[in-house]
């Protein structure tokens, strides 16, 4: 094999009293796509941030082509040929791609005034385009892009600097549906035949397999494997269980064993014009009703509308059998209707704010008495019984809910449900940026929750919906597409998702 | 554990606001003895119920994210206006309910065209305070109002004391005792919070986000109208210009209160407004002309804000992490 581009040995990093990494020992080779897997809080964000220069180590060394190098800076990283793209790119939104690609070296002249030679630039895209051969109009504005062409603009923009020789792309795939997602390993292929190495951070496992060379897990600060996919799939090596370090069972948790109750969420003729129309649907006691559907389909507004956020244009919605009017979210809540949002962070928690902030805030009327007056012991026993009941870990009530795992907020949030005694509870993307022990909890709280509620789960990844759910069924550009008598195969769900027929 | 372990900081962070004021009274009263005199006290109180109830008034709408630039202005109007009902013989107890009428009216504009219009909330006090400054002119032209004064009995809401405290600092006391239970302990606080921290998430969480932005607006128009009151009180006539002196030291309260205990809150803007009261009177006292006062009170707000900001504290954390080189060698190999 040849000589690596890039070396860790020994590398090692303290937060306080957590010892973030320790003795982690890495290595990637020319064009190479390298995936880095482990469960959050494995020491992978903090690796990455010291290859990129955004902190230091306090140990070890790190090597570039054989020469060792010190990173104070992300510019240093940068010089070295290291070239970093975040979870969420950070772009200009009304500006062109191919302003975005080369905002802040637009030119090599110094100064507030330094002339913009636009040509030059144009020039030096083109070349770029060329040698990266991406389907892509670099003139759009970027806030007009699919999530792909956002990604793409954001790894030329990273690969604009010369002598760029190691990507690094965190969760790329996070926001991207399954066709985007070929598309962006269509690119990752082109660099790696340009000799350009990547690594590559995802929790989606069967990722690996598709798009890597060779993959390292990280666990509890360290490097535990390292091996290449043949050698993987040779062997028979679960990825899981290296990640977690222990036997996994099924991610998902066997389906309901009785047949399902009595309707309690019946959608009839459910319109929005634009968004999605005609959807009629039934979420019964005892069940988890699974609805895929592509980014664009309609899924979010869907839910969005259920949940009293959005006003329906068309249709009713009955809940326990009786037609309620949904004008507002509390006017949801108070039907006892739940929405576990598609976007926990801007749309679930108050995030600096503490689990006991957040757990009673959508019933607020069961957390107070007289006077509206708190009660707080109740409230602080109902709120460590509900985390612990969720798993929340670590088990704190008062650390700000940002100091959570993406997996734990979303605990948080279904701690926040299981608060509001809600008998109707819809889950949309309830796994997105969750590791995949934390995801194994979640779902076996969404059965916990069906034994006596109806759950819904809204997702665009099919096997998850396809997974956990009693029933499915797809949707298509807002269009309802409904299984025969037999239900979905897993394959014929995605097929009905993605092309919105039904396999005859 | 952890439970402990947050109390024993909050009680640190009001050990620290306690030290500090200690300090600074030290300091004042070693330069200029007469600042531990009873006048001098006395006139802090007196001034600190002023300050602070404009200062709780904007806590509410910082609470909620927001701003609220029209507290000079509504503080002059409701001033002549409650002048002018004093002028005209309705008695006092008239006069403040139609202050506070008048207050929750112009709160209420500005807060229904924030919260359900949209409108932006700098722009939109702006020009609310700016109406209501020229308003204040209707009356009398901008002359003073003083008849009736004496007899209508307001002046004994600064002269009149209670259990040996000033009536004006009863009045401070009383409305901070109620805003905290309010915001700290019901349901009504935490939705307060709950807007403030993310309105979607609130909106999401089955709370009236926009009602609760427009009522911080009019609970902070009230709480203008009570502090430009005592200000009545204290002078003994209405003028336009007497709410001029109010929303500075209310801003500097509740940010230099948050700065220091963490937080927006009832409790960080009382000390807040303690702190830049004494600051103020302490310079008055040893001859800093009143012009330069807002100048000074800015120049506190920056200077408090940096030393408590989180960036300034990693940097100095920062600098402790060059120093133990040893004992951070002996760790990683444990």
């Amino acid at each position: 094999m040849a000589t690596p581009v890039l070396t860790a040995s020994d590398v090692s990093k303290r937060f306080g009293p957590v010892q973030a990494l320790r003795g982690v020992d890495f290595h990637v080779g020319p064009g190479e796509v390298h995936a880095l897997l482990g469960i959050n809080g494995a020491g992978k964000s903090t690796f990455i941030k010291i290859l990129s220069g955004i902190i230091q180590k306090d140990g070890g060394t790190l090597t570039v082509a054989g020469r060792e190098v010190h990173f104070r800076t992300p510019e240093d990283a940068i010089r070295a040929g290291i070239a970093t793209v975040q979870q969420h790119p950070e772009l200009v939104a009304d500006m062109s791609g191919l302003d975005n690609i080369f905002l802040g070296r637009e030119t090599a002249g110094r100064g507030l005034f330094a002339r913009i030679d636009r040509a030059a630039l144009e020039a030096r895209a083109e070349a770029l385009l060329a040698r990266f051969a991406v389907p892509l109009d670099l003139r759009q504005e970027v806030g007009q892009m699919s999530a792909v062409e956002r990604e793409a603009v954001a790894i030329l923009q990273a690969l604009a600097v010369d002598g760029i020789r190691v990507l690094i792309l965190d969760e790329p795939t996070s926001t991207l549906t399954e066709v985007e997602r070929e598309d962006l390993f269509a690119l990752m292929n082109q660099l790696k035949t340009r000799g350009i190495s990547i690594i590559y951070i995802t929790h989606q496992l069967e990722e690996v397999f598709a798009i890597a060379d060779s993959f390292s897990v990280f666990r509890a600060g360290t490097c535990v494997a390292r091996m290449s996919v043949a050698e993987a799939r040779e062997s028979r090596v679960s990825l899981a269980e290296l990640m977690l370090g222990e036997a996994v069972g099924d991610v998902f948790p066997p389906k309901a064993g009785a047949p399902a109750g009595e309707a309690l969420l019946e959608l009839e003729g459910l319109g929005r014009p634009h968004e999605f129309t005609d959807i009629s649907l039934q979420a019964r006691r005892g069940e988890i009703l699974g609805i895929f559907g592509l980014v664009g389909s309609g899924c979010d507004e869907l839910s969005k509308t259920i949940f009293g956020a959005l006003p329906a244009a068309r249709g009713t919605i009955r809940v326990h059998g009786r037609e309620v009017a949904l004008r507002s979210p509390r006017a949801a809540l108070d039907a006892g209707i739940f929405l576990v949002p598609g976007d926990r962070r801007s749309e679930g928690l108050a995030l600096s704010r503490p689990a006991l902030f957040n757990v009673p805030l959508a019933n607020l009327r069961r957390a107070s008495g007289g006077f509206w007056a708190l009660r707080r012991g109740r409230l602080r026993r109902d709120a460590q019984e509900l985390t612990r009941q969720v798993a929340l870990h670590p088990p704190s009530l008062t650390t700000p809910a940002s100091g959570f795992s993406g997996g734990n907020q979303q605990k948080i949030v279904l701690a926040k449900g299981l608060y509001s005694e809600a008998d109707i509870y819809i889950f949309v993307e309830p796994t997105v940026g969750v590791d995949i022990g934390a995801r194994a909890k979640i779902y076996a709280q969404m059965r916990a929750l069906a034994r006596t509620a109806a759950v819904v789960v809204i997702s665009s990844d099919c096997d998850e919906v396809h997974g956990v759910a009693d029933r499915t069924v797809a949707l298509h550009k807002g269009r309802l597409v409904a299984p025969g008598a037999r239900g979905f195969s897993r394959d014929d769900l995605l097929m009905a998702g993605i092309m919105g027929e039904v396999a005859a | 554990m952890s439970r402990l372990n947050d109390h024993f900081r909050g009680a640190a962070r009001v050990l620290g606001f306690v030290a500090l004021v200690l300090g600074v009274g030290a300091v004042f009263a070693l330069i200029e003895p007469r600042f531990l005199s009873h006048a001098s006290l006395s006139g802090i109180a007196r001034h600190m119920a002023a300050n602070g109830l404009a200062a709780l008034g904007l806590t509410f709408v910082v609470i909620v994210r927001k701003f609220d630039l029209s507290i000079a202005g509504i503080a002059a109007f409701a001033a002549m206006s409650m002048g002018a009902l004093i002028a005209a013989g309705l008695p006092l107890w008239a006069a403040i309910m139609g202050g506070l009428a008048l207050g929750a009216v112009l709160g209420a504009i500005s807060g229904i065209a924030i919260s359900y219009f949209e409108l932006p909330d700098i722009v939109t006090t702006i020009a609310v305070g700016s109406i209501c400054g020229g308003l204040a002119f209707l009356y009398t032209g901008g002359r003073s109002i003083f008849q009736n004064f004496f007899q209508s009995g307001i002046t004994d809401l600064n002269d009149a004391r209670l259990l040996g405290l000033g009536v004006s600092l009863w009045i401070l006391l009383a409305v901070y005792a109620a805003a905290w239970f309010v915001m700290s302990r019901t349901r009504t606080g935490m939705a307060f919070y709950a807007t403030g921290e993310n309105p979607v998430a609130a909106h999401f969480s089955g709370i009236a986000t926009r009602r609760f932005v427009a009522l911080a607006y009019v609970l902070c128009a009230l709480c203008t109208v009570l502090a430009v009151l005592l200000i009545l009180a204290e002078s003994g006539n209405a003028e336009t210009n007497k709410g001029a002196n109010l929303m500075m030291p209310a801003y500097a309260g509740v940010f230099l209160g948050a700065a220091v205990m963490g937080g927006t809150s009832v409790v960080a803007t009382f000390g807040g407004i303690l702190l830049i009261t004494m600051l103020l009177d302490g310079f008055a006292l040893m001859g800093v002309p009143y012009y330069y006062s807002d100048g000074v009170v800015s120049l506190i707000l920056l200077g408090g804000v940096i030393a408590f900001s989180d960036s300034l504290r990693e940097w100095i954390t920062g600098l402790g992490l060059l120093r133990p080189r040893a004992a951070r060698k002996s760790e990683n190999r444990a």
